[in-house]
């Protein structure tokens, strides 16, 4: 870990000693925060596109008084980063309306059935009745997988293992729920991506069919630059509303979903740490941003 | 010859695609540099295209850095070995792909004549017994189990006595994902390999995996042999630089690529066109 690390806080650190940037050390503090980010699995363009907005920036003002021109710089960076991953403060979550209805889409293996579990613990503990559907008829054993996370909760689920059809799970699954008076249904899906057509088309369906409230991307942070375009290609069949970030327990910087979140312009509010269902929480942007630069 | 300013412009470039591929940084600078020595000696021609010349240059020079890598196959590999059950662990992180792969690899073995059993060793998950099971009814093959919470090593020992008194050629155990970074559960994975013995320690790699393949790579190894790699999902990604990554890294032969959610959806690597494919040189001779 540690020497493949860090270039941006060995950066800080070179800001910090130095008392004003010349010309050089502003070249050399944008050339460190590009390669931060490219080993953060920042896409290529984007890292360029950020370090110039972050350059123009600097070069167009004076820093304010009272306010050296390092610290103005540092300031123009983690300012940059976290206005795009949202701004300080902590992540919206709030269910409008009774029952709100959640979709979760994502790539195969990302972790979207074990973060409905952690959701459905979140908003349980928050004291809402929250229901369980599992509308994947791909992998083998994904009902019971819901199931048995389910019955560790102690909350309605509907799964059918006969069944080939996703829409008519769903369908089935909310009438269910609706009858259960919960006030969050969750339905989780079969992993797909982008070159699998059908079970694009499949996800479409289930969409126009249940017509949720909101569709909640799971991304696994451990993924390159397919985080983004993964993103963008689900993006295309249904409006992605929110990212949940899986597997944050690794040691990957996050920064494909910073991606994710700029082709989307969806946010990430829930953060998945582990495989037990506590392991969760919400988003934090500072956090998210002081670990993407090895702060 | 090449100009200095030529090579650093074409360097540049390539760094960029490897990047933009998820080579990861590192990785893709031993690359860049490795190319370097290749490209100072290049004759280029004076006139006419330049890029077929500077372009086969980057092929070889890749080709080299592989070059130690030893290519695998399974069959030929159990018989060498000729033991009885041979006994293939699958390991890596969450959400990869290993049991999905099991499957696969069981189905390749058993349409050449071979019998398998599975141990079902992720005691772990939720749903990860039913998951085999629903992969055994579906190909025929047995799948020994224990209770969720019990020790995966004694699973592993159950198949392979079962396997021994059965005459099963070949023992796959199925153990839980685990991130690198739990201490604990890689020190499980150390143990249930010595219990193991596996005479094929397989690594299952996500191929949309990014620079934290490097990580998981460097750490794994600390822990637990890894004889060959299997990267999954490359449906998703065919250009995914991630097996450059850890072929680099681990030095260990790939010995199949999954391709679909299907059982058929297996095929064999092969680093020259892998390499083609990755800078776009397809059509190269
Ligand atoms: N370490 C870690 N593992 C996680 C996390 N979230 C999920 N997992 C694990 O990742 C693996 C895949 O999770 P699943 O929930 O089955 O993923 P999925 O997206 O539903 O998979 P498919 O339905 O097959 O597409 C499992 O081993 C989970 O325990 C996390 O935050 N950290
Ligand atoms: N498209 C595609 N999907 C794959 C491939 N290999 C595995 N999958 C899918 O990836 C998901 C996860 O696969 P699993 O086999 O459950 O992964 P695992 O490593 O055993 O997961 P854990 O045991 O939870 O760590 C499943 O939905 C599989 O269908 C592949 O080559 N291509
Ligand atoms: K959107
Ligand atoms: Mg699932
Ligand atoms: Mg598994």
């Amino acid at each position: 870990m540690k020497d493949l690390t860090d270039s941006l806080s060995k950066l800080v650190d070179k800001i910090r000693g130095a008392s004003h940037i010349d010309e050089e050390t502003l070249k050399e503090v944008l050339k460190d925060l590009q390669r931060a980010l490219l080993k953060a699995d920042v896409d290529v363009k984007l890292v360029y596109e950020l370090t110039k907005s972050i350059e123009e920036e600097y070069r167009k003002e004076e820093p304010p008084s009272g306010i050296s021109s390092k610290d103005y710089l540092l300031y123009l960076i983690y300012n940059k980063l976290i206005s795009i991953m949202g701004g300080e403060t902590e992540a919206k979550v709030e269910l409008t309306k009774r029952p709100y209805v959640i979709l979760l889409v994502g790539t195969e293996g990302s972790g979207k059935t074990t973060s409905a579990g952690k959701m459905a613990y979140w908003f349980s503990r928050k004291g809402y009745r929250v229901g369980l559907i599992e509308t994947d008829t791909v992998r083998p054993g994904a009902h019971d997988q819901l199931r048995q996370l389910a019955e560790k909760l102690n909350i309605p689920f509907h799964v059918d293992p006969n069944s080939k059809d996703a829409v008519d799970i769903a369908l089935k699954g909310l009438e269910k729920m609706r009858k259960e008076k919960v006030d969050l249904i969750i339905i989780d899906t079969a992993g797909r991506h982008r070159n699998e057509e059908e079970l694009m088309k499949e996800i479409k369906e289930i969409y126009n069919a249940v017509t949720p409230d909101e569709v909640v991307l799971v991304i696994d942070s451990t993924m390159g630059k397919q985080a983004a375009a993964q993103a963008e290609a689900f993006n295309r069949n249904v409006p992605i509303n929110s990212i949940f970030l899986t597997k944050m327990d690794s040691t990957s910087r996050g920064g494909g979903a910073l991606a994710s979140v700029v082709r989307t312009g969806a946010k990430i509010k829930f953060v998945g740490s582990g495989e037990y269902l506590e392991d969760v929480e919400l988003f934090n942007a500072k956090k998210f941003v002081q670990r993407l630069l090895g702060m | 010859e090449l100009g200095e300013k030529e090579i650093e412009e074409v360097l540049n470039d390539l760094m960029n695609e490897l990047l933009e591929y998820d080579v990861a940084f590192e990785s893709a600078e031993q690359v860049i540099n490795a190319i370097r020595s290749g490209l100072i000696k290049v004759r280029a021609p004076r006139f006419g295209d330049k890029t077929a010349v500077v372009n086969s240059a980057i092929y070889e020079a890749m080709l080299d850095l592989l070059r130690d890598i030893p290519d695998m196959d399974l069959i030929q590999d159990m018989q060498t070995k000729g033991k009885r059950p041979y006994i293939m662990m699958y390991l890596g992180p969450n959400g990869y792909g290993k049991t999905t792969t099991i499957a696969k690899v069981t189905k390749y073995l058993m349409d050449r004549r071979f019998s398998v059993v599975w141990a079902a060793a992720d005691t772990f998950r939720a749903g990860a017994i039913e998951q085999l099971e629903g992969h055994s009814e579906k190909l025929g093959v047995k799948v020994i189990k224990h209770q969720y919470g019990a020790d995966p090593a004694a699973v592993v020992y159950d198949a392979v006595q079962h396997a021994q008194s059965k005459r099963i050629d070949v023992v796959m155990i199925d153990t839980a994902g685990r991130m690198h970074t739990d201490k604990n559960l890689m020190e499980e994975i150390r143990k249930i390999h010595k219990v193991a013995t596996p005479d094929l320690s397989v690594f299952v790699a996500d191929a949309m995996m990014g620079n934290e393949a490097l990580e998981i790579a460097r750490t794994y190894v600390k822990y637990v042999p890894i004889n060959a790699l299997i990267m999954t999902k490359v449906d998703a990604y065919p250009k995914g630089g991630s097996v450059l990554t850890l072929l680099m890294e681990l030095k260990r032969p790939i010995l199949f690529m999954g391709t679909g959610q299907g059982y058929d959806d297996l095929q064999k690597f092969d680093k020259s066109s892998f390499i083609k494919q990755l800078l776009g040189m397809e059509g190269m001779q």
